[in-house]
């Protein structure tokens, strides 16, 4: 329905065609207004009387609405009526209205069913409900002319483009042409502009060509339709509910159709519901009491007969907390408490090694406080138990000594080297070598003090000394037992000496031996000239071999007849090279203090290593006959080995360490210095940097 | 990943497809990281130990197959459900429904634990094997205060502590009745008890009935493994009191534990029910809709009964008759205490002791309501008192410290109770767990006991100081075989040096033309003496590591690690020797 409007008459007459006019204008102006109010909201004068156009949009579905209400109603009124509407729009013209009636106008269903009929589309904005039709039909008239009035241009809803170029923009009601008013130019419209404080609420009608100056009201309007409310401020969109009907005055019922059946008998629908939770409830499904009955929340979870194996993988149990001790006891023996100097001693320690708990006395039981790390290591614990990977390991409990392999007895690997049977004094320095003869009779040795003797294994007689003067590296007896000769190896030179120990027949055989021309020499190294030099040595009674480099061993060949001496970075071949060795296996000391028994057959890797001296290893010896070898060391130890080499070759190499020879004592960081076998006899001579010499007997 | 999950390019098999790490589990398993530890902890599944770590050390791995097991636990769908339901509430909450918050609060999921019980232990032995853990925190549980509080964000409710509380007791009452405690131990961590239970050794911890302090720790890790083990425990017990013809869960007298003598409550119930169960089974069966009325009313009855003097009469017909069935050991347990009866001051540990002292066959009672007699009772024979000095003292009876009863119980004889009188300092209390042979240091205390014990049985101990612990050592024992060997031969060749230099000083002198002195020989036999003791050591010490020279090195390092662990043993034992001697010595001097 409509609500009553208030309207502004001016010169600018509220037509369709201005409403089409300003609607085309709205999209355009009234955001620029609703800026422009805001701006000057304010710096707003109350100033009236600016004509506008009252109605945009809800013009639209009003004049809709009431055109519905005029199609039902009234429709043998129309042609009186427009005439009614010529007549006005007759006087619209006579009178245009420059004053404004701001009243409330109020119209017949009938003067709007006129405007529709009227050929003039939607339009119809002065309408109410109800009222005074006697308030003077001219008023009225006038009123609605005034809502009818045309606007000044009659072109019609026609693109204004098609007058761009004219110098009109259309036709007055008498078919004058409607000049173009003179464009001002934009500095001009910017001053008036800023002259004019109302310019903000002035817009330009294009269509009619003219400036529109907006009042407050429509303002307001504007402003409320930005705010998407109702454009009327007195509009009330829900409005309360006036129930008009006079509900008990009825004398006859709305409706004369019977009472169904329906009401009269229960629903059908209700009681299949009914039936569904009874069914339910017997059933079991729907309990109505609010606790239920308290289950038996505990049974025999494990009877006899049900299976009994764990599924997954195996269980490996975590392990029980340790049990407490003696110390953990809240009235310990006196002897698990520590001293206060030992707690003290705690703090130095690691943090790890540190003990975790003290033991402490406490006089009587009620004194007892509560532990406060319970809960502590009770999280502790489960933490364990949920995050620690958990192995099988297994904990060897069994005796050290039964990890040490079983030997042999030795008893029955006699005989072998055991006490120190003879002591041979008389060098003044550490003997550094010495050797024995084939026979066994004597033993030869050199001495850092530059003596090399001679001793009879027997009775400890120092039988012969050659003072060389410089420290004897090495000295070796001819393997020939005929040939009694003693190789010496000292500085530069290596001697050939006669022992005279043989007989005189021997004697003499050496002797023609050891005599040298100095052709001979020459030819007999020849190729070697540079690297060894012959001669006699007239001092000593022997050969004086010199060599152009420290020589340090000296070795000779099986037979006897030849003999190799070594310097280092350079070996010279006089014959064979002799090593330790049986048949295929040899013994190698390393400096380390290990000694590795390479089987040559084997493989290019030690058989056995055996670690048994903490210092260097400075020589190691075998026996010719018997399965013995030692090793001496400059940790003034001796070890006894028997090595047995079987014929076998199914059967490993049995080495079984026999004895560790103790005795000489450590001189100037040297232990014993060198050892050997008798050729015969299961003895083992030592030397040591103690300038001893020591026998070894079973 | 599983077999037929496998994407293409993973590993088949091996060290790579077999364990996960556990960030790549929980991925696995769509879960979080605190449900899965949950699912972890009530499962049982730990960690594993590859023997190639893929994935680097710091991670912690899983077995595929431990995940996968978790993956099939209906839990892990309940788990999720819980989830989704407290997202519900919490909706319903923060939407301010109140009535849907209200009818969802009505139905909260619930799971029970017994599938998993039953999976993780498939026998009673299993369950009984793993029940140490359980009960010491069960025990702890208990002895929180009960009143709830927020500790650490987390909160522990009344209910669990009251929970924890009843079964810890139905526990003891179980052990004191079926007389299978063995060991008691008074540290200060707590009171160590040691039970047999069908051959199993259990032991468990209960703290000094004192304030515990809450640290700050995850409390959520503490409460899961508590929810198992309650469950656990609370099946247990079940069993176990069907064993013994008792209804589980027992029907305590009211009046009674509102006089915080659950125990003693219980086991009147025990006492009472295990004798009815045989002797009126058809009354048990007739009591029918209110059964937990008249069950109490019957034990009660039996109550009476069994102090008139048929109902005695028939205790002892059953005890006979049970006693064929109790091993040695029990029975000798059950008869430590028979004749005595114990009163215990209001100062003395009443739980401890109220269980100990029924275990071990003993009647007692105690300073306070509900009492069965009062402290003026004529037969009492001993009256535990833990105070500096006893005001009144009846004569008929001995006044005695509580760590008495804990040394009789370890000992099994009556102690002479002249060192444990009031006001004196105990003699110190030793651990029952503690083999002292094997340990090396058997304190004094402990040679006295054996003593007595020893006297009791009529038996003659050798004197302390014998050398008795080198022949009762069985690993000294293995050594001296290896060693003695050593040692002979050592002697010998010792010997036969010296004859050698004693002749060859003999030769010597002889070729000087000297008299052969007899006084100079005894001096010379002097320093071959002292030189031969060293000597001897020495060549004992190389006949030993003469195998050693020859040990691939694996072994050889063993060797000396187990050496230097024996040496860490043996240094702390010598300690306490040095210590004991140290007082010893302060001792006899003052």
């Amino acid at each position: 329905m409509r609500s009553k409007t208030k309207e502004n008459d001016s010169d600018k007459l509220k037509t369709e065609q201005a409403e089409k006019d300003v609607q085309k204008l709205k999209a355009k102006t009234v955001e620029e207004i609703a800026k422009r109010i805001e701006e000057a909201e304010a710096a707003d004068e109350s100033s009236e009387d600016s004509p506008f156009v009252s109605e945009f949009e809800d013009s639209d579905d009003e004049s809709l609405t009431g055109d519905d209400g005029s199609v039902d109603e009234s429709g043998s009124e129309k042609s009186e009526l427009s005439g009614d509407e010529d007549a006005v729009q007759s006087s619209d013209d006579d009178n245009p209205v420059g004053s404004s009636d701001d009243k409330d106008t109020v119209e017949d269903n009938d003067h709007s069913s006129v405007s529709k009929g009227d050929g003039h589309d939607n339009l119809g904005v002065e309408d109410g409900i109800g009222g005074s039709d006697d308030s003077g039909a001219i008023v009225e008239e006038s009123d609605s002319s005034e809502d009818e009035v045309a606007p000044r241009n009659t072109v019609g809803n026609v693109p204004l483009v098609w007058y761009r170029d004219e110098e009109h923009i259309g036709y007055d009601l008498s078919g004058k042409k409607i000049k173009k008013k003179e464009k001002k130019s934009k500095l001009d419209s910017f001053l008036a502009r800023t002259d004019d404080s109302k310019s903000w609420r002035k817009i330009i009608d294009e269509y009619n060509d003219e400036e529109v100056e907006l009042t407050k009201e429509e303002i307001g309007l504007i402003r409320r339709m930005v705010e998407s409310k109702a454009p009327h401020a007195d509009f009330d969109p829900y409005p309360s509910y006036v129930d008009w009907f006079d509900w008990d005055g009825a004398k006859h019922p709305l409706s004369n159709a019977p009472e169904p059946k329906r009401r009269f008998i229960p629903s059908k629908w209700e009681a299949k519901k009914v039936v569904k939770y009874v069914r339910a409830i017997r059933s079991g499904l729907i309990k109505l009491d609010d606790k239920p009955k308290e289950e038996p929340r505990f049974y025999a979870l494990w009877d006899e007969s049900s299976s009994a194996d764990r599924q997954g993988l195996a269980y490996i149990p975590a392990p029980k907390p340790k049990l407490p001790g003696h110390d953990e006891s809240y009235n310990p023996s006196l002897e698990y408490i520590p001293t206060q100097e030992e707690i003290n001693s705690y703090q130095l320690m690691f943090e790890e090694d540190r003990p975790k708990f003290i033991p402490k006395q406490f006089t009587s039981l009620r004194s007892v406080p509560a532990y406060e790390k319970a809960v502590q290591e009770t999280f502790d614990r489960c933490l364990d138990l949920y995050l620690c990977p958990r192995v099988h390991k297994k904990r060897i409990n069994i005796d050290p000594e039964s990890l040490k392999p079983k030997l042999p007895s030795r008893r029955d690997l006699k005989p072998y080297p055991t006490t120190c049977y003879l002591e041979y004094k008389g060098h003044k320095g550490p003997v550094m070598t010495i050797s024995a003869d084939s026979t066994g009779q004597w033993i030869a040795s050199g001495s850092k003090d530059g003596t090399v003797r001679i001793w009879e294994v027997e009775t400890c007689r120092c039988l012969q000394i050659w003072n060389i003067g410089e420290t004897i590296q090495e000295v070796a007896w001819n393997p020939v037992p005929e040939l009694p000769m003693l190789a010496v190896a000292a500085g530069h030179d290596v001697f050939i000496l006669n022992t005279r120990c043989g007989s005189d027949e021997q004697q003499r055989k050496i002797e023609e031996l050891l005599h040298v021309d100095p052709q001979a020499g020459a030819d007999d190294s020849d190729t070697n000239v540079s690297i060894v030099d012959w001669g006699q040595d007239e001092a000593h009674g022997g050969i004086r071999l010199k060599h152009f480099k420290t020589v340090t061993k000296v070795e000779w060949h099986r037979k006897g007849d030849y003999l190799s001496t070594l310097m280092p970075s350079d070996i010279l071949f006089h014959g064979h090279i002799c090593s330790n060795c049986f048949s295929d296996n040899v013994i190698v000391g390393s400096k380390d203090g290990k000694l590795c028994w390479f089987d040559m057959d084997l493989s290019s890797r030690p058989y056995k290593v055996l670690r048994c001296h903490p210092k260097d290893i400075t020589r190691v010896a075998y026996h010719r006959s018997y399965p013995l070898f030692a090793s001496c060391s400059d940790d003034c130890t001796a070890y006894v080995f028997h090595g047995m080499v079987y014929s076998d070759l199914n059967q490993n190499p049995l080495i079984v360490p026999l004895e560790i020879l103790r005795g000489h004592t450590s001189f100037d960081g040297r232990g014993v210095m060198d050892c050997k076998f008798h050729p015969r006899q299961p003895w083992l001579f030592t030397a040591g940097a103690d300038s001893l010499i020591k026998l070894y007997c079973h | 990943m599983p077999k037929h999950y496998r994407p293409a390019g993973k590993k088949k098999e091996g060290n790579a497809a077999k364990y996960v790490t556990r960030s790549q589990a929980v991925k696995y398993l769509q879960v979080s990281l605190p449900v899965f530890r949950k699912l972890c902890i009530l499962k049982g599944v730990f960690p594993r130990e590859p023997k190639k770590k893929v994935k680097g050390n710091h991670h912690s791995y899983y077995h595929l197959k431990d995940i996968m097991f978790l993956k099939h636990e209906p839990l892990l769908e309940k788990l999720r459900d819980m989830r989704a339901y407290e997202k519900k509430v919490k909706k319903a909450m923060s939407k301010k429904n109140r009535d849907l918050a209200e009818r969802l609060l009505t139905r909260k999921p619930t799971y029970t634990l017994d599938m998993l019980i039953k999976e993780r232990y498939p026998k009673f032995i299993d369950a009984l094997r793993d029940l140490d853990d359980c009960l010491s925190m069960v025990h702890l549980f208990a002895a929180l205060p009960a009143a709830d509080r927020v500790v650490d964000g987390e909160k522990i409710p009344v209910s669990r502590v009251h929970n924890c509380r009843r079964l810890s007791h139905e526990w003891l009452a179980y052990i004191s009745r079926s007389h299978k405690l063995r060991k008691t131990f008074i540290s200060v961590k707590g009171i160590y008890y040691q039970a047999e239970v069908e051959g199993q050794k259990i032991t468990w911890l209960t703290p000094h009935a004192l304030q515990q302090v809450l640290p700050e720790v995850d409390y959520r890790v503490l409460l899961t493994f508590l929810e198992f083990y309650e469950t656990l425990l609370a099946f247990v017990n079940f069993r176990l009191y069907h064993s013994i013809n008792v209804k589980y869960p027992p029907i305590l007298d009211p009046r009674l534990e509102a006089l915080a003598a659950d125990l003693y409550a219980l086991s009147r119930y025990l006492d009472a029910n295990g004798q009815s169960s045989s002797m009126s089974s058809e009354a048990i069966t007739s009591s029918g809709s209110d059964q937990a009325e008249s069950e109490l009313r019957l034990a009660q009855f039996q109550q009476q009964l069994s102090s008139n003097e048929p109902g005695a009469l028939m205790n002892l017909v059953e005890d006979a008759a049970r006693e064929d069935e109790d091993d040695l050991e029990t029975q000798q347990c059950k008869n430590l205490f028979k004749n005595l009866k114990f009163f215990l001051s209001r100062e003395a540990p009443r739980e401890s002791l109220l269980f100990i002292i029924p275990a071990f066959g003993g009647t007692v009672s105690w300073e306070g309501e509900g009492a069965p007699f009062e402290e003026f009772d004529q037969s009492i024979t001993h009256q535990v008192v833990d105070r500096p000095s006893q005001g009144h003292k009846f004569l008929s009876r001995e006044y005695i410290q509580p760590q008495w009863i804990y040394d009789c119980v370890n000992a099994r004889i009556i102690l002479p109770t002249e060192k444990y009188i009031v006001g004196c300092v105990p003699p110190p209390h030793l651990s029952p767990f503690v083999d002292n042979e094997a340990e090396g240091h058997v304190p004094e205390y402990a040679e006295a006991i054996e003593r007595l014990k020893a006297a009791e049985r009529k038996e003659v101990l050798p004197l302390p100081g014998m050398g008795k612990e080198d022949l009762d050592d069985p690993q000294s024992l293995l050594g001296i075989i290896d060693r003695a060997e050593a040692i002979e031969a050592a002697k010998r060749k010792q010997k036969m040096s010296m004859k050698e230099k004693v002749y060859h000083e003999e030769l010597k002198l002889e070729l000087e033309g000297a008299q052969y002195s007899a006084v100079r020989s005894d001096v010379d036999d002097r320093v071959a003496e002292a030189d031969a003791a060293s000597d001897l050591r020495q060549m004992a010490e190389d006949a030993a590591n003469m195998s050693e020279v020859g040990m691939p090195r694996k072994k050889r390092k063993l060797l000396e690690a187990m050496k230097i662990g024996r040496q860490k043993k043996q240094d702390s034992i010598n300690l306490i020797k040095k210590r004991k001697k140290r007082i010893d010595e302060a001792r006899s001097s003052a």
